[in-house]
C-alpha cells in the first residue's frame, strides 16, 4: 500500500515534467522568433537527431527530410548556413507550440513526448501573416546536467505544399 | 441613327453568343472567331432567343434552340425550315472596350466586324481583336489614350532573342496557348517512376501541364495514363496521393473504369421500371477516361496528348539522352519520399534557372564555396539541337584551386567556411560520367537533378502564368546500403525548399516574377554571349541555352 504523499509525488513530478517541458518550447520558440540560430541549435545534444518531414513522407515510412540533421553539428551547419550564406528576402517567423503531451519513457531514460506547432510567417511585401507550417513535434528529451535537452525533434508538416521555401528551422 | 453600345467585349470574351437590348430591340452578339456580328435577337419562327441557341462558329450559322431552325450569322438567311424569314443583321464596330452596334444602318457583308489590328485612335472603321488568339502583329502596341494598349500584340522585341518581352511569363493568353500547344501538344510530359507503380493496381496522382492525370498499371503490366475526370460530369474523380485500386469510381454518381480508363459500369443505366436512364444508343466504349500516349524509359514514365509522339530516345536526342542513361543507369530505383512546394512564379523560370549557369556561380554560396560549380571547372552548358533540353554539367574541383580573380568576382565565396559535418559535401563517385552534378532540363515539365548523390525528379506543374507546383521525387537505388542512403539524405539538406541552394532558386524565381509583374510592357536581357547565338555553351558566362529555349518555344507557340 502506497501512502497518499508518494502518489501525490508522482503526479507533481509529471506536472512539474510537463511544466518544464513547456517551459522548453517556449524557450525553443523564442529563440527561433528572434532569430538567436545558434541559441537554438545548442538546445540539442551532441548526438540529436532533428528532421522536418511531411506527413505524406512520414506516414508512407519514406525518410526523405526537408532539413536532415544526424547530429548537433549539422544543426549548427543549418544555423550558419541560414545566417551567413543563404539568400532569402527578409521575413518575420512566429512559432505557436501547444497541445504538450509526455508519452512515456525510454529504457535509457529519454522522455518520449509531443507538442503541435503552428509557424506563421510574415514576408515584407504583404500585409497577411500567413500560416507558413502546421503540425507535430515527435520528441525526445534527454536531462544533461541540469537542463533538458533535444535528442531527437522530428518536425512532421501536414501542409502537402510548402510555401515557396522554408528558409528558417521549424 | 447613331452607333449605340451594345455590349462590353469582356463579355464575349468566354462566349460564342450573348443576347443584349439596345434601346428596346432584342440583339443577338455573336463571335465567330475574330468576328464580332450582330443579328436581331428571336428566331423568325417561334421568338426563341438565338442566344440560347447552338454556335457553328466553323460556317458562321446559329441553330434555333426551339426548333432547330437554322441562319447563317453574317448574312442573317434562313437556311432551313421552319423558319422563313431572314434574320436582321446590323453594322458592328469597336470603340475601346465596347461593342457598338447601329439599329439602321447596313452591315457589310464582306467586311468582318473584328480584325487583328490594335491602334483605334487612328483607323477610320475602329477595329480591334478579342486576343483570344494572340498573333504577332508588326505594329508594335500603340496606346490609344496613354493606357495600356486593350489588346496585347505579342510582338518579339528586336529581331534576335536576347530580349524576352515580360508577356511571355505574365500574360493569361499566352499561357493558355501554352497548354495547349506545349503541354498538351507535341511532347513528352513526365508522370510518374515506374518504382511508385510496381505491382498491378498500383496507382499516382499526377498532372500533364496543369491537367491531372492518374498513372495507373494494370493487369496486364501496362503503365497506363488517362485523365482523372469523369466522362459524365467531369469531377476528378481520384483524390489519393497514390494507392493500390481494382477500379476507379467516381465518388459522385458511380461511374466506374478499370485501370486502362475504359467505362465499364452505369448505376441505372437502363433505368428503373422503364424509367429513365441513358439513352438506348449510349456507346459506353466511346466514353471511357480520355487516354494519353505512354512510354517509359529505364524506369522514368511520360506520357502525351499527341498519339503520332517520336520515341523518347528521339524526342531527347542523342546528347540529353546519354545524360539521361548516366543517371537512369540501369539499377532499379528505390523512392526516398517527396518534396512538394508552390512557387510564385512562371514555370519556364525554373526551365531557364538551370539553363542559366552564370547564376550558378554567383548565387549559390554552396555551390562556389565548396567546388561544385566554380568558373574554371570542367563544365558544360549543354542544349540539343531543337533548343528545348538542355543539360547543365560539373565536375567538382578543389575550392583551394580557385584562382584570387575569380573569388573576387564571386561575392559568394567565402573564405575560410567549413562545415562541422564536412562529410556531407563528399561525393561517391558511382556513375560512367565525367560529370559531379547534372541537372538536366527536359521539355517541358521534368528535371533530372544528379547533385552528387542526391538524385531526383522535379515536375513541373503550372497553375496559371504566375504560379506552378514543383513536385520532388527523390530516389536512390535498390542494393544502396544503409549508408549510402544516409548519405543521400544528408546530401538532401542541398536541395528541395529547404534546400541550401534550392531555397535561394525559389526565391530568385519569385523575384523575377515580382519585378515583371507590376511594370507593364517590361522586357529583360539574355544578351550573355553572343558568339552562341542559342545552343550549347562552352563557357558558364552564358544565357545561350535560355535563347535556344526560346526559339523552340516561338515556333512551338507560333509568337
Amino acid at each position: 500500500m502506497q501512502s497518499p504523499s508518494a502518489v501525490n509525488d508522482r503526479r507533481l513530478e509529471k506536472l512539474l515534467l510537463h511544466r518544464e517541458i513547456e517551459d522548453f518550447n517556449n524557450a525553443y520558440a523564442a529563440a527561433l522568433d528572434d532569430g538567436r540560430l545558434n541559441d537554438w541549435a545548442e538546445m540539442f545534444t551532441d548526438d540529436a537527431f532533428y528532421v522536418i518531414i511531411s506527413r505524406e513522407n512520414a506516414d508512407r515510412g519514406m525518410p526523405v527530410g526537408l532539413v536532415y540533421c544526424e547530429n548537433k553539428g549539422m544543426i549548427h551547419d543549418r544555423a550558419f548556413a541560414v545566417e551567413k550564406t543563404a539568400m532569402f528576402a527578409p521575413r518575420y517567423l512566429r512559432h505557436i507550440i501547444g497541445n504538450t503531451q509526455i508519452l512515456g519513457e525510454d529504457d535509457n531514460g529519454d522522455i518520449r513526448a509531443r507538442a503541435n506547432y503552428v509557424v506563421i510567417q510574415v514576408l515584407f511585401d504583404r500585409p497577411e501573416a500567413k500560416l507558413h507550417q502546421v503540425g507535430v513535434y515527435h520528441d525526445k528529451f534527454r536531462r544533461v546536467g541540469d537542463q533538458l535537452k533535444l535528442a531527437e525533434r522530428r518536425c512532421v508538416y501536414d501542409n502537402l505544399l510548402v510555401d515557396n521555401a522554408l528558409c528558417l528551422p521549424v | 441613327m447613331a452607333w449605340q453600345k451594345a455590349a462590353s467585349l469582356d463579355e464575349l470574351r468566354n462566349r460564342d453568343v450573348i443576347a443584349v437590348d439596345v434601346a428596346g430591340t432584342p440583339v443577338a452578339l455573336f463571335r465567330l472567331g475574330d468576328e464580332i456580328r450582330a443579328t436581331s435577337g428571336s428566331c423568325t419562327h417561334e421568338f426563341a432567343s438565338l442566344a440560347d441557341g447552338f454556335v457553328e462558329a466553323e460556317d458562321g450559322s446559329v441553330e434555333c434552340p426551339l426548333h432547330q431552325a437554322l441562319f447563317d450569322i453574317r448574312t442573317g438567311r434562313a437556311l432551313c425550315a421552319p423558319a422563313t424569314a431572314d434574320l436582321k443583321v446590323y453594322p458592328v464596330k469597336i470603340d475601346g472596350p465596347d461593342i457598338l452596334i447601329d439599329l439602321d444602318g447596313v452591315a457589310q457583308p464582306k467586311a468582318p466586324s473584328v480584325v487583328n489590328i490594335t491602334d483605334t485612335a487612328k483607323t477610320a472603321t475602329p477595329r480591334e481583336s478579342l486576343a483570344a488568339t494572340p498573333s504577332a502583329a508588326s505594329n508594335g502596341g500603340a496606346h490609344s489614350n496613354g493606357g495600356p494598349p486593350l489588346v496585347r500584340d505579342y510582338v518579339w522585341p528586336g529581331d534576335d532573342l536576347s530580349v524576352i518581352p515580360d508577356w511571355v511569363y505574365t500574360d493569361r493568353f499566352v499561357y493558355e496557348r501554352e497548354i495547349e500547344r506545349i503541354f498538351h501538344g507535341h511532347t513528352w510530359n513526365y508522370v510518374a517512376l515506374e518504382a511508385e507503380v510496381p505491382n498491378p493496381g498500383d496507382f499516382i496522382r499526377s498532372n500533364v501541364g496543369p491537367t491531372p492525370v492518374v498513372v495507373a498499371r494494370a493487369h496486364d503490366g501496362s503503365v497506363n495514363v488517362f485523365e482523372n475526370r469523369c466522362t459524365h460530369r467531369a469531377s476528378e474523380f481520384c483524390r489519393e496521393l497514390s494507392g493500390s485500386a481494382k477500379e476507379f469510381v467516381c465518388p459522385y454518381h458511380q461511374w466506374t473504369y478499370d485501370l486502362k480508363g475504359n467505362l465499364i459500369g452505369i448505376p441505372f443505366r437502363r433505368g428503373v421500371g422503364g424509367k429513365g436512364g441513358m439513352p438506348p444508343d449510349f456507346d459506353a466504349d466511346a466514353h471511357g477516361l480520355r487516354r494519353l500516349a505512354v512510354t517509359s524509359h529505364r524506369g522514368v514514365v511520360f506520357a502525351s496528348y499527341a498519339q503520332d509522339m517520336e520515341s523518347l530516345a528521339d524526342y531527347l536526342g542523342p546528347e540529353v539522352l546519354r545524360e539521361f542513361e548516366a543517371t537512369f543507369d540501369g539499377r532499379k530505383l528505390k523512392i526516398l519520399g517527396y518534396y512538394r512546394h508552390s512557387l510564385p512564379g512562371n514555370w519556364k523560370l525554373y526551365h531557364e534557372n538551370l539553363k542559366d549557369p552564370y547564376h550558378a556561380t554567383l548565387l549559390h554560396t554552396f555551390l562556389v564555396t565548396f567546388g561544385l560549380m566554380v568558373v574554371g571547372n570542367r563544365s558544360m552548358m549543354l542544349a540539343d539541337e531543337s533548343g528545348r533540353h538542355g543539360v547543365m554539367a560539373s565536375a567538382k574541383s578543389d575550392a583551394k584551386a580557385i584562382s584570387g580573380d575569380v573569388k573576387k568576382e564571386m561575392r559568394a565565396f567565402k573564405e575560410g567556411l567549413t562545415l562541422r559535418e564536412a562529410r556531407f559535401m563528399n561525393f561517391v563517385e558511382e556513375f560512367d560520367s565525367p560529370w559531379s552534378v547534372t541537372m538536366s532540363t527536359i521539355w517541358p515539365n521534368l528535371i533530372v537533378q544528379r547533385e552528387m548523390n542526391t538524385l531526383g525528379v522535379r515536375q513541373i506543374v503550372p497553375d496559371g502564368p504566375h504560379e506552378f507546383i514543383m513536385k520532388w521525387t527523390m530516389f536512390g537505388f535498390e542494393g544502396d546500403d544503409e549508408d549510402m542512403t544516409r548519405h543521400r539524405l544528408r546530401q538532401g539538406n542541398l536541395m528541395g525548399p529547404a534546400g541550401f541552394l534550392g531555397l535561394e532558386d525559389n526565391e530568385a524565381i519569385k523575384f523575377v516574377q515580382d519585378g515583371m509583374r507590376h511594370v507593364p510592357d517590361g522586357s529583360h536581357l539574355v544578351k550573355l554571349d553572343p558568339q552562341t547565338p542559342a545552343g550549347t555553351a562552352d563557357t558558364l558566362i552564358s544565357e545561350s541555352a535560355i535563347r535556344a529555349m526560346y526559339k523552340h518555344w516561338r515556333e512551338a507557340m507560333a509568337l
